[in-house]
């Protein structure tokens, strides 16, 4: 590497490194973010868990007293609830309890109507205080048990009106197995699973994306328009190093802090995820990602590297060019804010839709924006359809050229000293 | 002896307004010399010109022979620059800084060494160069600036506005340093100033700047002389016609 070049990014990286705005907002807070987010998210769901699962406690108001009742209560006690009978007005009674209790008021004439094939009416009070998660999950246990008790009672009538009958076929004739072929192997997946470990995957990646972009052209838009506010430029253009050797030293400097901080963002973002694909795994049996083929290929990684490698270099150029031609910061930070736009706008398209189900005029305008590619290429770590973006490295390649000569252009001439671009509307017009 | 800065005919347009106008000019090694004038005269038009920063409209300037715009690298190599407002970087101690702005023009560590302790010397700052420059005050600013500047024993260097808005102490700090080091060092001084009192202190000539034209040239004591002047300043006034 050119010695200027060298010196340059050094110097850059230290005065980054030294800013507590770069280390504080761009490391040290994503760094620290997302984890204590998985941690939180990692003790409110245990708790919660442990005490919405925990021993429940059941209050009963009995004003049928028949033998179907009898079978009720019978049927909770051997499922482990706490039954408490309690005699009174329901209304009156359901409020004396703690949140999430749940009384159970079976009126009179329940018995009655079950045994003459009718519906026995049961009335579910359910204490409601600070609508929390434990209060729902308790109600929806004792839902779960009342819907157990009455397939109960139709198994048992199947049984004894038809008998020799499997009551289960009776109730639902069809038995679906679902196969998955993923990449062209099927597995023992159902589609909502697939669905809902891919839409989680396909958020998290452009997110990490977004967050590493936003973040470069931060830096390298400020980090031009920080020499014009310091005056350090006219000090910078005097030294024995070429314009295109600074140009490359902002480059450098900017991508090694951006690395710094993608680092940062991905090792705290994995976190979280493992947190949360922990979770959903639980929750369907401990499924194994990889043994199913979802898990990502080290080809996919390498596309994806290269997208968000030209993403990078040709975000920085532009932003670069920008804060050179900014008054100072917050001119750079403001022609920044307009560059957001095409980085944000595939982000969130692409977390909500599937490209190709796009009308074609919305397809078209995302493929002509570079930073859709590396958008495209985390989600196809998972689904291993690369062929768009593999013909938009191509286009990649081509626009980070274009936007790296423009850059070098404004670099080369006397702008990079007089331009003064404001995004100042009201400041023109009142000029004009 | 050839001119160690050599203009000729520069000119140099902004929207069609003629910042710097016609300007010749030649400076001998060893000199200080003075571009004197008012605000928005054309002088940092012409220093930045010289250090090449922006390139004349038409004309030509060289620095030991070197054409600003097409031997850029080389006159770079030749000259430093102190800009009228220059800063530091604010993250850097200005021990740091020295070193880094020595290492653009010398590669051995003996080297760096050597010109930064000599930045240590002209600085005249002590502990306080252990410290961020975001900590100094503005002729702390300004000392370490020209620190950089003469450290490197440039061919040329190129003063704008030295000791302008510096409380006395810095400012005369300022002077006797340019002073004694162009002395010792034969380095050529080009500053440029409208503080007259100051220029008539320092430089050998100077040349009045007025709307971007050279109106006059000499020593200090033959302008007093030829404009039956107490000081440079009322010279001045009689050259331009502002009186």
């Amino acid at each position: 590497m050119h010695r200027g070049v060298k010196l340059l990014i050094i110097k850059e990286i230290k005065d980054l490194l030294r800013d507590p705005k770069i280390i504080i907002g761009m490391i040290l807070f994503p760094a620290l973010i997302f984890p204590l987010l998985g941690a939180a998210m990692s003790v409110t769901t245990s708790s919660t868990i442990e005490k919405a699962y925990g021993n429940l406690t059941v209050f009963m108001i009995d004003n049928d007293g028949g033998n179907q009742v009898e079978a009720l209560k019978r049927y909770f006690n051997s499922s482990n609830v706490d039954l408490r009978v309690l005699a009174g007005d329901p209304s009156n009674v359901s409020k004396t309890l703690d949140g999430g209790d749940v009384l159970v008021y079976v009126p009179a004439g329940f018995s009655q109507n079950i045994t003459s094939d009718l519906k026995g009416n049961i009335v579910l009070f359910i204490n409601f205080k600070d609508f929390s998660m434990v209060e729902f999950i308790k109600s929806g246990r004792v839902d779960a048990l009342l819907i157990a008790f009455g397939q109960n009672l139709t198994n048992s009538k199947i049984s004894s009106g038809m008998p020799g009958t499997d009551p289960g076929s009776i109730l639902s004739p069809l038995a679906i197995d679902y196969e998955s072929v993923i990449k062209g192997s099927p597995q023992p997946i159902s589609p909502a699973f697939l669905q809902n470990t891919v839409r989680t995957q396909g958020i998290m990646g452009p997110i990490v994306i977004t967050i590493v972009l936003i973040l470069a052209m931060q830096i390298a838009a400020t980090s031009m328009a920080v020499e014009k506010e310091a005056k350090t430029l006219e000090i910078l253009l005097t030294i024995p190093v070429s314009r295109l050797s600074i140009l490359f030293s902002k480059l450098g400097g900017s991508v090694t802090i951006a690395l710094l901080a993608t680092i940062a963002n991905i090792l705290s973002m994995t976190y979280y995820i493992n947190v949360l694909t922990a979770s959903i795994t639980d929750a369907t049996g401990g499924m194994d990602l990889a043994a199913v083929g979802l898990a990502p290929s080290i080809e996919g990684y390498a596309i994806l590297g290269l997208t968000l490698f030209g993403s990078l270099i040709s975000a920085l150029a532009i932003a670069i060019t920008l804060g050179t031609l900014a008054q100072d910061v917050r001119g750079a930070e403001s022609l920044i804010g307009v560059i957001m736009v095409p980085i944000f706008l595939p982000t969130i398209i692409l977390m909500l839709g599937d490209i190709n189900a796009l009308p074609p005029a919305v397809q078209v305008m995302l493929y002509l924006i570079p930073f859709t590619y590396p958008v495209l290429a985390s989600q196809a770590l998972f689904t291993g359809n690369y062929g768009m973006i593999l013909i938009g490295l191509a286009y990649m390649a081509a626009f980070t050229f274009m936007t790296l000569y423009v850059a070098a252009k404004v670099f080369s001439t006397e702008k990079i000293m007089t331009a003064k671009l404001t995004l100042n509307l009201r400041k023109r017009k009142k000029g004009k | 002896m050839a001119p160690i800065v050599v203009i000729r005919n520069l000119i140099k347009e902004y929207s069609g307004r003629r910042a710097v106008d016609n300007i010749t000019l030649d400076i001998q090694e060893g000199e200080i010399f003075g571009l004197i004038g008012p605000n928005g005269a054309g002088k940092t038009t012409t220093l930045r010109m010289l250090s090449t920063i922006i390139k004349p409209t038409s004309g030509y300037a060289s620095i030991c022979g070197k054409d600003v715009v097409n031997e850029g690298d080389m006159v770079r190599r030749l000259i430093s620059y102190l800009p009228d407002e220059a800063g530091a970087y604010p993250n850097l101690s200005g021990n740091e800084y020295l070193k880094l702005m020595a290492s653009f023009y010398f590669e051995s560590n003996d080297d760096v060494k050597r010109v930064v302790e000599e930045g240590v010397r002209i600085s005249g700052l002590g502990e306080r160069l252990k410290e961020k420059s975001s900590t100094y005050s503005k002729g702390m600013k300004r000392r370490l600036q020209l620190a950089r500047a003469l450290m490197i024993s440039p061919k040329l260097a190129i003063l704008d506005e030295p000791t302008s808005g510096l409380d006395v102490t810095h400012a005369y700090h300022l002077r006797n340093v340019i002073n004694g080091y162009a002395k010792s060092h034969q380095t050529t001084i080009l500053l440029s100033s409208h503080n007259m009192l100051e220029v008539e202190h320092l430089c050998d000539r100077v040349s009045f700047i007025n709307e971007g034209k050279v109106v006059e040239c000499g020593s200090p004591a033959d302008l007093k002389v030829k404009y039956s002047s107490q000081n440079l300043e009322e010279a001045f006034v009689k050259v331009a016609g502002f009186a």
